[in-house]
């Protein structure tokens, strides 16, 4: 039992004002008379004075204000969902990529048996019993609202598929509170869920547990293999080996056939054996040539989407570089990095107040720049493929601001956020220096913040498509050797990711699963999934489309002449791990999570506020049905 | 405040035409004089009779002897001096219902009946009782005789104030101790006693040779039960019991039926003992009782 509006108790001062009333009324007016002995024979109350006088009228008018203010409160009981009609059932489904997993005998995926449970569910269902069906990974999401259709619910469960995305617990609990208002919540997912969150929506709604696959003990006798890519990492072509790191995840040791390819060919191929829970680093190449670099693993295994993933090699062609900055250190330490990512750029550098682009018009025969880097300056007068603003200089009046970005103000030192930094940061936050406090453009997407004086959270690295060419920004200083500086290697990270990405080619991106990727586009994009689907994506106004891709593999985006190739690669540990205990698995696991989790059974809200008022509407029929009757005894036409 | 109304000069020129119905008065004459019997203390002959061994010779006739030679015996008819007392219940039980002023009505017969028995010349008294404290308050002014000293029972009649318990039996055994000579007395209450207190009250009234007279009084709104409805508790005004009770028309009913029953016991009472009795319920008609019920009843000529 509790109340849904407690705050609505208020309303029981009435019952207070009621009694305050009765107390008044039990002062009866006292009327002196001669003697009694006139009222020998005169009728008398039926109730006499005692302390707590049994009026009829005081306890139905009590009944009535009692039941009103329960129900204002919103009073309701906890009671078991009555079996028959009118429950409400939510289906719960990690589409996590592990759930694509196919173990046990009849091979199949993990999704397929949680897709089976879910329809003997819904043909063992009483008539009249509603379906939802939820899915989360990375998001929740609601694939079919509730209903009884059985035809559409089966439609629904046969369209859910396993993303090459991890499943996130905040996902899950989002799932759930979207499932809170069924009576009864089946999950489907291959590892049991918090005890927390489980806790959370334990109170509201009956949760049934489903674990999919096998347990640990199992495993290594009901999978093939656990193996994924964990990187690949092309090298530098013609002068460097690249590697792929494979990972092993079964506590079984497996053979291991790994392919490469470059573009059409494959450049490599062997087979090894893999130690239980051993991650091997494979060293390949050099490559000879630049491309999109290829590496799969062929050995049959468990879960797909990490047995492929893809590189871009960068070419080493000759390419015109301009780099310009009052400092001619800065310069000097940009021409370095630039040098390490392409050997074969022609790099110019020249400090930006002696520079004048019409001294060096770019001929017939000149190569066009593909990239200026502008330290602490902003030239527009500069044409090139694309650009890279490091510590852009704060707006004067009158003064262009460049590429769109408005620069604010300047913070002494920010901190980099862990977050921004990535696994090469280790979790640790990176004091930098001097940095601009910039709004970006909305068609530039911001890829590392940092938190200053006064400022939770500023860009200090950020991409994005203008019309001219990408355009990317680093908001920090550079100067005193910051990228050289062994301290300071996630600057030197975030500064080669933007260079990488600004002389990538166009038409060719490698991102991973779950990221939200923009792609040029001139109208509408027809984008081309891994598994053979279309779509057909809007562009907005700034010329590009955005899209997050769920599913490992190529994609491409046709959009008028222009075809992008979008190269999506999955890898999540905890994920990809089969065999990996979760915190809340310490506890058996079990059919029904109500059990693991210690938790009653649960049951449904039933409000009990259309009772109260008929009690209340049945109490006041009542005092008016005696108060005729003390009309009529007393011979008076009204009360 | 109905008492004041038995000092108005209009009212009591009403009253000028009574005189008090005494029933051993044995002649009323023009004078309206109201005559005793006691023999011999008169100077008006009366009769003669034959002498008869123990007269008193002083009385003999000797003319008559003389002529006649028979012992005649003339006798003489004496003036009677009546006391009359107008003894009225001033007990808490006459205070109430306030409206009725039930006290107020008996003060008012008291006094008129004081002022008509002044017309013989009588002497005339007005006393009130109740019980104080556990013990019997009678009070009662001096003796007056002559009407232009009738104002001075207006002090009195004006202080009375009800309270206390009804005791009539207490009072009327006060009233004796006092040890006047036989008159007449006219109780003046609401019998709001036992029915053995009222008539042992009565019997020894009579028994002391007093003429009794009994005015019955009651209010106009006990009488008729006419109290607003509702629900009430009512408390006795001498005990202070008090009773919850509904009042309504079957409240008024039963209330009419008790008013009944008592006046009732009291009149059987009255007539058992040849007293006489009258009722007035209700002070409105209260100058109606006076002028034309008491004559009916004989109370009054």
């Amino acid at each position: 039992m509790g109340f849904l509006s407690p705050q609505n108790f208020v309303y029981a001062l009435s019952l207070a004002m009621l009694v305050l009333i009765y107390l008044r009324s039990r002062s009866r007016p006292t009327l002196d008379v001669s003697s009694l002995m006139l009222f020998d024979e005169a009728p008398a109350p039926v109730a006499s004075v005692r302390h707590v006088r049994l009026d009829p009228m005081f306890w139905l008018e009590m009944a009535t204000l009692a039941a009103l203010t329960l129900g204002l409160a919103g009073m309701y009981v906890m009671r078991p969902p009555s079996m028959g009609h009118g429950r409400t059932h939510a289906l719960v489904f990690d589409l996590g990529a592990a759930m694509s997993a196919r173990d046990g005998q009849d091979q199949a995926t993990r999704l397929d048996r949680a897709r089976h449970d879910a329809l003997e569910i819904i043909n063992q269902a009483p008539v009249g019993d509603e379906f939802s069906v939820i899915g989360y990974a990375l998001e929740a999401e609601l694939r079919h609202p509730q209903s009884a259709n059985l035809v559409a619910l089966r439609k629904a469960l046969d369209e859910l598929v396993a993303m090459a995305v991890p499943a996130r617990t905040a996902a899950l609990r989002a799932a759930l509170m979207r499932a809170r208002g069924a009576s009864e919540i089946d999950l489907f997912a291959d590892r049991p869920p918090p005890n927390t969150v489980l806790a959370d929506v334990a109170s509201a709604a009956h949760v049934n547990f489903h674990l999919l696959g096998a347990g640990d003990a199992n495993l290594a006798a009901n999978l093939a293999a656990n193996l994924a890519i964990v990187s690949l990492d092309p090298g530098t072509p013609g002068a460097t080996r690249g590697r792929a790191v494979i990972r092993n995840f079964s506590a079984r040791p497996h053979l291991c056939e790994l392919a490469i390819d470059l573009g059409a060919g494959e450049v490599f191929h062997h087979t090894l054996m893999l130690s239980p829970r051993e991650q091997a680093v494979v060293p390949f190449g050099p490559l000879m040539t630049g491309g999109v670099l290829h590496a799969r693993i062929l050995t049959s295994d468990a879960i797909e989407a990490d047995n492929s993933r893809y590189a871009y090699a960068a070419s080493d062609r000759a390419a015109r570089v301009l780099v310009l900055s009052p400092d001619a250190a800065v310069r000097d330490d940009l021409a370095r990095v630039l040098l390490a990512l392409n050997s074969n750029f022609q790099i110019e550098t020249a400090d930006p107040s002696r520079y004048r682009p019409e001294a060096n018009p770019i001929g017939a025969d000149a190569k066009p720049l593909e990239l200026v880097v502008m330290h602490d300056c902003y030239m527009p007068a500069i044409a090139a493929a694309s650009t890279l603003l490091i510590y852009p200089p704060q707006n004067k009046s009158g003064a262009p601001s460049p590429a769109g970005i408005s620069v604010d103000g300047n913070l002494a030192s920010v901190d980099l956020h862990g977050e921004s930094i990535g696994a090469s940061g280790g979790g640790e936050s990176l004091t930098l220096g001097a940095t601009r406090i910039v709004a970006l453009p909305e068609w530039m997407d911001s890829i590392a913040s940092a938190a200053g004086a006064g400022h939770r959270s500023i860009p200090v690295a950020a991409i994005g498509h203008a019309s001219g060419g990408p355009v990317g920004l680093i908001a920090f200083d550079v100067r005193n050797h910051l990228l050289l500086a062994p301290d300071h290697l996630d600057a030197l990270i975030l500064t080669v990711d933007l260079l990488k990405q600004l002389t990538a080619p166009r038409d060719v991106q490698i991102v991973s699963t779950g990221a939200y990727v923009s792609v040029p586009a001139i109208a509408n994009a027809r984008v081309t999934q891994p598994d053979g689907s279309v779509r057909v994506v809007a562009a907005d106004r700034f010329g590009r489309v955005r899209i997050r891709p769920l599913q490992a593999g190529r994609y491409s985006i046709e959009s008028g002449s222009l075809t992008t190739r979008l190269f999506a690669n999955y890898y999540d540990a905890t994920e990809s791990d089969l065999g990996a205990k979760p915190v809340a698995e310490s506890s058996p696991p079990a059919e029904k999570a109500s059990a693991a989790a210690g938790v009653e059974p649960a049951r449904e809200v039933h409000p009990l506020v259309f009772l109260l008022v008929a009690l209340a509407l049945l109490a006041l029929m009542v005092e008016s049905a005696v108060l005729i009757r003390h009309a009529t005894r007393w011979g008076m036409r009204h009360v | 405040m109905l008492e004041a109304r038995a000092f108005e000069p209009e009212f009591l020129r009403k009253l000028d035409l009574l005189v008090l119905g005494i029933k051993r008065a044995r002649t009323v004459r023009a004078g309206q004089r109201a005559l005793g019997r006691i023999q011999g203390l008169g100077i008006e002959p009366e009769n003669f009779k034959d002498y008869a061994p123990g007269d008193d010779l002083r009385f003999l006739d000797w003319n008559a002897f003389a002529r006649l030679d028979d012992l005649i015996i003339r006798t003489y008819r004496a003036d009677r001096q009546v006391e009359i007392t107008s003894l009225v219940d001033a007990s808490a039980s006459m205070g109430l219902p306030e409206r009725d002023d039930k006290l107020g009505l008996a003060l008012a017969i008291g006094a008129a009946f004081a002022y008509i028995g002044m017309a013989d010349n009588d002497a005339v008294r007005i006393g009130a009782f109740s019980m104080r404290r556990g013990a019997m308050k009678l009070e009662t002014t001096a003796f007056h005789r002559r009407r232009e000293s009738y104002l001075n029972f207006k002090p009195f009649v004006m202080s009375v104030k009800s309270g206390g318990e009804t005791r009539l039996g207490a009072a009327v055994d006060q009233l004796l101790l006092q040890r006047r000579p036989a008159g007449t007395v006219v109780v003046i209450s609401d019998f709001l006693v036992s029915e053995s207190d009222a008539e042992e009250a009565l019997k020894r009234l009579v028994a002391a040779r007093h003429e009794v007279k009994v005015i019955h009084v009651m209010g106009e709104q006990e009488s008729t039960g006419s109290y607003p409805p509702g629900l009430f508790r009512v408390r006795d005004a001498e005990t202070g019991e008090i009773r919850e009770t509904i009042f309504g028309p079957s409240t008024a009913a039963a209330l009419r039926r008790k008013v009944e029953q008592i006046a009732s016991r009291v009149r059987e009472i009255c007539t058992t003992h040849a007293i006489t009795y009258a009722q007035a319920f209700g002070a409105s008609s209260f100058e109606d009782f006076m002028e034309r019920e008491l004559p009916l009843l004989g109370i009054v000529r």
